[in-house]
């Protein structure tokens, strides 16, 4: 009996020591700026002992942990906090201060100059979708680039025109490495179009200006195309288009994926029913076979490898002004382009990513009797390393090489003329989060070439501030530098860059579906190649002292959210710019630089009709152009330009889709110049004839099939 | 003798130390689940994925406290309240858990599912922007969910609400998410979740069901 009695005393003694040994922790967790933070979790390190902070940032509990224990408090967005704390019973008050980490998610991002195309982003310019659902854009990617802000619509060139720069201002970069020749060869005035199949990318980076010290050799613009890291599952894809058919095969395994295309395309039967304004002797025509792969690298890292070659050709003949007889003109084409990337982390603060890219492009081209044959190389290899210092700072550092070649022969005389240079380049750029709202950008690129046996280093610098929830700043400066055309530089291999200054100020709103950007901008350009004389291929005079300037605005509104299942865009974009260069002698408006341009896109899907209609309209006020019977230089304007352009995507079933397209249904006369004869005829006057569109609609109709084992797959990304 | 007694008690005292540890944590779970199935509000998810969170780093081995602490995250990113951006901070720390649950227990259907659930969660937050993205990646997610344990009525449950609102987008007919929820259902039935597994989902598929009829 006294042995229980004693039996029960200790275990009452016991649990009342366990009561004893119980501390009490409380205490308020407050941010840096004094807030109260509700729902911080706050406990004792590997035990189950803790709370969650109250509306007014209060906590409270008990712990039976004895002796020195850690105590932790973590919460989504703040750094996690710790602390050694005794419990011995006596209660413990701690007032805790969490500080904010910087996320992508919640932190600023620099908008002046970009658009970037990105699902995940709150900020809507552009989706990736919108590339191939743009009506007009005919499923070309620079087509749908062109209904955005800072660009300019030259239809009788295709390519993309920045701010009052030139097509070649602008560099197209393919997984972070540069393409050359970008854009399918053509004839003159036959507008040309970018080479690669709008379905391969998931997104896409379009910077109009101050863009990173990541990239060089681009006065005005660069657009960054990312291929899909890994699509989904097993599929073939077929199209049957009015122009041509392809099909498409996804293979999928668990860590790699393959993709392998064969395209064709021949316009001969759409001309034949379809009037054109220009003789084609041999409708344009191509073919083209390209294959993705991609491996998986350990937990994070991701290898690709990519292979596109084509051929095409086509013939015209051309009216010139200053002959009686048209011209014969054809064009033949054959392009590689191979290209190598990887991505990869090393550790928590640490990351790599770089690649290898080639490109190989062989033009010949005959006017007449005279057979030229132009043959482009360029090689890029490219490593950058990243390294995370902290949520608030990172850098990385990268280096490159350019390897160009560059050949042109006029092959009845076997006059060859030719050059090889190499570029090297560094570059180091830094970011900086003053805050979750304030970041700045700086970096500087520095570069040497061979051939001109120059070094020089360009300054890059950002700076982006959030205002409220909704709207930002951003304020973007860059120094840019780029070598002349190879045509120029081929006769005089001492070409020097050509540079430009950007000075850009951008306001970004968004909110539910409502996006609106304002953008203001000055670019300066110095060093522009001039001559003297030229017969369209040989140059006298050349030399680097041309100068001008291109400012102005561009808004920009896009809304998912006001009109019911309809998403529409409006940009406004005004350009005033000259520039001293080719044979004027004082500074001109080029002709590829409107000056007042405006888009309006518009999509809505239609469910009754199981079909998303779309369409487009882009204006401008016109081209500038020469007219020698005039006084002055590039003094006259063309009326203004309009299209039109409507599109209807039926889905019968998910995995069908039926897409018709009409571009220019209004079938406006557009005029893009005017060229003159070179002699005055009888009466003095220089003749002169309109350059006008090859023809005044085009008509597209194709037919979509995906088979997959998932019967809602469909092709909706080839529109 | 006295010997033999104390080994024993020893033991037994063994046995019930272990014993309790897991009880403990089953009891912890058990009470927390029940917390968690009367939440509603953000703040009373938030504490309840703070504390299957709690848990989680006590019990390293243990797929379930992450699991429910990401449920609690996603049910959170599809508060309507939210801006897309807080939507999307809960949804990816959902996703983040279930990665670091797969860790622990790899090839697991209802994790699977969960992780499929909180990407419909981004879809939904922005569909007009996300759905040709995103879709396609949420029905994978279900079909593999559905592969892992053709079984898992949640798997079930949650393709077939994704079929049912691709077959109003198409406007074509909504029989085989029906027939899916129904399956869903009889699964519900027949496997009933014991203790601390997963085991939400019934309500919610015989209310799509009756949107069926």
């Amino acid at each position: 009996m006294k042995k229980l009695n004693l039996f029960i005393t200790s275990i009452l003694l016991l649990t009342s020591l366990k009561v004893l040994s119980q501390t009490q922790i409380s205490g308020v967790v407050k941010s840096q700026k004094g807030e109260a933070l509700i729902g911080a979790n706050i406990f004792i390190e590997n035990t189950y002992d803790g709370a969650s902070s109250d509306i007014e940032g209060n906590f409270k509990f008990a712990t039976t942990e004895s002796g020195q224990q850690t105590l932790i408090v973590s919460m989504i967005g703040f750094h996690p906090y710790q602390k050694q704390i005794n419990c011995n019973g006596t209660t413990i008050t701690i007032n805790i201060t969490l500080k904010e980490k910087i996320d992508q998610l919640n932190a600023v991002t620099i908008s002046a100059g970009a658009m970037e195309a990105s699902d995940m982003k709150k900020a809507v310019v552009m989706k990736p979708l919108d590339i191939v659902t743009t009506s007009g854009a005919l499923g070309d990617i620079v087509g749908a680039f062109n209904k955005l802000p800072g660009t300019a619509t030259v239809g009788n060139d295709g390519r993309l025109f920045v701010r009052g720069g030139d097509a070649s201002e602008t560099n197209i970069y393919f997984d972070g490495l540069q393409v050359g020749n970008a854009y399918g060869s053509t004839a003159q005035n036959v507008p040309t179009r970018s080479r690669f199949n709008p379905n391969l990318f998931k997104g896409s980076f379009f910077s109009t200006g101050g863009y990173s010290a990541e990239y060089g050799q681009a006065l005005s613009s660069a657009l960054v195309l990312n291929t899909i890291d890994m699509p989904l599952r097993n599929q073939t894809d077929i199209s049957v288009m009015s122009i041509g058919g392809g099909i498409t095969q996804t293979l999928v395994g668990e860590r790699n994926a393959f993709t392998a295309s064969a395209n064709f395309m021949d316009l001969a039967p759409y001309m034949s029913i379809i009037n054109q304004n220009m003789e084609f002797t041999n409708a344009p025509s191509n073919w083209n076979v390209e294959a993705l792969g991609r491996q998986k690298i350990g937990k994070s890292g991701l290898l690709k490898a990519f292979v596109h070659t084509e051929s095409a050709s086509l013939a015209i003949n051309r009216d010139d002004i200053n002959e009686t007889e048209k011209i014969h003109t054809t064009v033949d084409n054959t392009y590689h382009f191979g290209n190598v990337s990887f991505k990869n982390t090393i550790n928590e603060s640490w990351s790599y990513y770089g690649g290898a890219s080639l490109s190989y492009n062989t033009d010949e081209i005959s006017l007449e009797n005279i057979a030229l044959k132009k043959v482009n190389k360029l090689a890029h290899v490219k490593g950058v390393l990243v390294h995370d210092v902290s949520d608030r700072f990172s850098y990385k550092n990268g280096f490159e090489t350019y390897q160009k070649h560059y050949s042109e022969e006029v092959i009845n005389n076997e006059a060859v003329r030719a050059y090889n240079e190499l570029t090297a380049n560094h570059f180091v750029e830094a970011d900086y989060y003053f805050s979750k709202k304030l970041v700045l950008r700086a970096g500087l690129r520095s570069s040497y070439n061979d051939l001109i046996n120059k070094f020089w280093a360009t300054p890059r610098a950002s700076l982006a501030y959030q205002v409220n929830e909704n709207g930002q700043f951003s304020l973007a400066y860059g120094q840019f530098k780029q070598l002349p055309k190879e045509e120029l530089r081929v006769q005089q291999n001492n070409l020097e860059n050509a540079t430009a200054s950007h000075y850009i100020l951008n306001y970004l709103y968004s909110k539910k579906g409502r996006t609106f950007r304002g953008e203001l901008f000055n670019k300066n350009y110095n060093q522009l190649v001039q001559y003297s004389n030229t017969d369209g291929f040989d140059y006298e005079g050349l030399r680097n002292s041309g100068e001008g300037y291109a400012r102005g605005f561009d808004l920009f509104y896009r809304d998912n959210r006001s009109l019911k299942e309809t998403d529409f865009w409006i940009t406004y974009s005004f350009v005033d710019s000259k520039r001293n260069f080719k044979d004027f002698s004082s500074q001109v408006t080029p002709n590829y630089a409107p000056k007042h341009n405006a888009s309006v896109v518009m999509k809505r899907f239609f469910q009754p009709l199981h079909s998303q209609l779309g369409f487009s309209y882009s204006w401008n006020s016109g081209y500038p152009f020469h007219n020698p019977n005039k006084a002055g230089e590039m003094q006259s304007m063309t009326k203004d330009y309009n299209n039109l352009s409507f599109s209807w995507s039926y889905l019968p079933k998910p995995n069908l889709i039926i897409h018709f397209e009409c571009s220019n249904v209004l079938g406006s006369q557009n005029i893009f110049g005017y060229e003159y004869a070179n002699q005055p005829n009888t009466s003095g006057i220089m003749n002169g004839r309109p350059i006008s569109q090859v023809a005044d609609r085009f008509i597209f109709l194709g037919v979509f099939l995906t088979l997959s084992k998932d019967k809602n797959a469909n092709q909706l990304n080839n529109l | 003798m006295k010997k033999l007694i104390l080994s024993i008690a020893l033991v037994f005292a063994v046995v019930i130390v272990k014993a309790n540890d897991s009880s403990a944590y089953i009891k912890a779970m058990k009470a927390k689940i029940e917390q968690f199935n009367k939440s509603q509000s953000l703040e009373e998810l938030q504490a309840s994925a703070n504390a299957f969170e709690r848990i989680a780093q006590k019990e390293a081995t243990e797929w379930l406290p992450l699991y429910y602490a990401a449920f609690g995250y996603v049910k959170m990113g599809f508060n309507e309240t939210l801006s897309l951006d807080e939507k999307d901070i809960y949804l990816n720390k959902a996703i983040v858990l279930v990665e670091n649950a797969e860790e622990i227990s790899p090839n697991n259907s209802e994790l699977t599912a969960l992780k499929g659930y909180a990407l419909m969660g981004k879809l939904t937050a922005d569909a007009a922007s996300r759905g040709q993205t995103l879709s396609p990646q949420v029905m994978q997610t279900f079909g593999k969910a559905i592969q892992q344990n053709p079984e898992n009525p949640r798997a079930l449950y949650l393709m077939a609400q994704m079929e049912y609102g691709m077959a109003q987008f198409f406007g074509s007919g909504t029989e085989k998410a029906c027939a899916m929820t129904q399956q869903s259902i009889s699964l519900f039935e027949k496997n009933p979740s014991e203790g601390i597994m997963p085991s939400w989902g019934l309500g919610g598929a015989k209310a799509m069901l009756s949107r069926c009829q």
